[in-house]
């Protein structure tokens, strides 16, 4: 094929060079490694530190930051350095323990009025409408009212069974649309049950597009943490928390110790901004090109 | 025919409001019943732990709370269908006189703020949009995000550190200055801090709503007509998009005012400003059931109203949709 040259073609132009796009053009790295950061430093705090966060130094009350408090100390005495790590051991916890909650709940609610039929479906659609119109906040203090004092396992429950439904509603159109294709029926026809269809053919399908959901209800859910434990609702002064950090803020503003404010909020919104961040990445990798908060 | 359609509907309207609050009032005061705690610690303060079993009883019959909990149902509810929803055991004053005397201060909260975040939201939406993936869009994009991640609690606490505690230019709590409570700029003073964190809470998330509808819309095939006719590009923004906007807007932001009323509680209670969202914080916690059930219907039926004024909002502007389906495409915009 070579013995003869088209004639007038004109001989290919070299390709331009192509730029070597950097690996981390369009990964939010900055927000992986300050969430790494953190996540990291609270783990290896609580397995290094021989300190105990909750320790009462009356001696120390109320110092600003310096040399051997480098976070400076709260009105009780305790050294916020060593309440941060380990305070921020409990925020992540109850976020991720309530965001596995809420997931579970929105997977098993979702997949269930997806795969129903019209009328099942309709009236589960109608209930979860219902508690999406409930402001949260009012729900969250309402059941950790009947659950009693608050502890790090009732929270999480409480803002788990609180925040399912967004993801619910994602996982039932995305189950309406799988559930008709051609694997899921052949494997009805074949007896699966529920369970099977849902774990090995629906589940994989939609956990891509709910995952940046997942990872902002971890977002709300340390929100709604902080901001309990600040109203005196959540989890009491001695179990350290950043929310429960910040509760001691009326304090502070009248003694004007400013790091007891701006310390453990600015940790709080590192993660929460980390975590956004992430989410929105993996959305766009997904395909979504519209921002979002 | 016309006339008997609209009566028809308006009535449906009613009776679907009237059950939904039934059934709510029902629910709360269930759950605020079984609540743990002590509602006369309310009434009677400390004295509470110290009656005599006898005396408790007495207390107790006298309110009304020994009986079993269907039957304090039924009598709330016969005394709530006469406008008698008891008296508040913490202030010892009919709940109705509790609440008039906050409720205008809430109102002024939300209310502004609701009006605030609803134009500014949508002028920064439509500001992106125009700018869309230029620096002006991106830096108020980013502005956005950050915000967002900023717990309105700790917001109020920073203002409160900056412009009370540092600069000592804005006041950090109540709503007026001791004995100047007719002195309008005292009160206005007092506004600005919280108006700031309510405004400020609520505004990216409809901004970016805006936002992402009006770039939907100027990628439609009638905005390149448009721009074939000749049109202006503010001209088509303004006149074709925007218009396009404007009323699932509407219907989105009847539904959000629920959120924004109920946004200013976390808010009025870093202030102390005195307010409904104090007083439900306060009434849940010291189990002041009348006024809690109150407050709760209150809210709970602003709510229900607002979904269904959403609902015949968005009918009216496009009769295929039902309220739900207008929301659900702007989230699937925006949420993902």
């Amino acid at each position: 094929m070579d013995d003869f040259t088209l004639v007038g073609a004109r001989p290919q132009a070299p390709l331009p060079a192509q730029k070597k796009v950097p690996w981390y053009r369009g990964k939010p790295v900055a927000a992986y490694l300050v969430l790494g950061l953190i996540v990291l430093g609270c783990l290896l705090w609580s397995a290094f530190s021989k300190t105990d966060a909750g320790y009462m130094d009356l001696s120390a009350c109320n110092l600003a930051p310096s040399r051997s408090h480098l976070f400076g100390t709260d009105t009780m005495g305790r050294d916020i350095f060593a309440m941060i790590w380990s305070g921020g051991r409990l925020s992540l916890i109850i976020g991720v323990c309530s965001t596995l909650l809420s997931t579970l709940i929105a997977v098993f609610f979702g997949s269930l009025s997806g795969c129903a039929g019209e009328r099942l479906g309709g009236l589960l659609t109608r209930v979860n409408e219902i508690f999406i119109s409930i402001p949260n906040l009012l729900l969250i203090v309402l059941l950790q009212a009947i659950l009693g004092q608050a502890s790090v396992w009732s929270l999480s429950i409480v803002i788990g069974l609180t925040s399912w439904m967004s993801i619910a509603k994602v996982v039932r159109t995305e189950v309406r649309v799988l559930r008709g294709s051609e694997y899921v029926q052949a494997a009805r026809c074949m007896g699966g049950s529920f369970l099977h269809i849902l774990r090995v053919h629906l589940a994989p399908n939609f956990l891509p597009s709910i995952l940046f959901m997942v990872i902002m209800n971890v977002r709300g859910a340390m929100l709604a943490e902080s901001t309990l434990s600040f109203l005196g609702l959540g989890l009491p002064l001695e179990v350290v928390s950043w929310g429960s950090m910040l509760s001691l803020s009326e304090k502070a503003l009248l003694t004007g110790s400013w790091w007891m404010i701006v310390i453990p909020g600015v940790f709080l919104v590192a993660t929460l901004l980390s975590l956004t961040e992430i989410g929105n990445a993996i959305r766009r990798s997904l395909g979504h090109s519209q921002k979002i908060l | 025919m016309k006339t008997k359609r609209i009566v028809w509907r308006a009535a449906k309207t009613a009776a679907i409001f009237l059950i939904s609050v039934l059934v709510l009032s029902l629910l709360v005061f269930v759950v605020s019943r079984l609540a743990p705690g002590d509602p006369l610690v309310a009434f009677y303060g400390e004295r509470a732990e110290k009656l005599k079993p006898a005396e408790r009883a007495a207390a107790e019959a006298r309110l009304g709370l020994d009986q079993p909990i269907l039957r304090q149902y039924a009598l709330w509810l016969k005394g709530a269908l006469r406008g008698e929803f008891g008296i508040s055991y913490k202030y010892k004053m009919d709940v109705l006189e509790v609440i008039r005397a906050r409720l205008p201060f809430t109102l002024r909260l939300g209310g502004i703020g609701f009006l605030l975040t609803f134009f500014l939201a949508l002028g920064l939406g439509v500001l992106c949009a125009r700018h869309e993936d230029k620096g002006l869009d991106r830096a108020l994009c980013k502005i956005g995000t950050v915000t967002s991640c900023i717990p309105e609690f700790w917001m109020s606490l920073m203002l409160i550190l900056i412009f009370a505690v540092s600069l000592r230019v804005l006041p950090s709590s109540g709503a007026y200055d001791v004995g100047k409570a007719d002195d309008l700029g005292s009160r206005i003073t007092h506004l600005i801090l919280p108006l700031t964190v309510v405004v400020l809470g609520h505004l990216w998330y409809y901004a970016y709503m805006v936002r992402n509808k009006m770039l939907e819309e100027m990628r439609m095939d009638y905005v390149l007509l448009a721009k074939s006719k000749g049109l202006g590009r503010k001209k088509i923004l303004y006149r074709h998009c925007l218009r396009n906007v404007l009323p699932s807007y509407l219907s989105i932001m009847a539904i959000s005012v629920p959120h924004v009323l109920g946004g200013t509680y976390i808010v009025e209670s870093v202030f102390s400003y005195p307010g409904l969202g104090t007083l439900s914080y306060e009434s849940a916690r010291y189990k002041d059931y009348n006024l809690l059930m109150v407050l709760c219907i209150l809210s709970g039926a602003l709510v229900i109203a607002c979904n269904l004024l959403a609902q015949a909002l968005s009918e009216r502007i496009d009769p295929r949709m039902r309220a739900q389906e207008a929301i659900d495409t702007w989230e699937a915009d925006t949420d993902g």
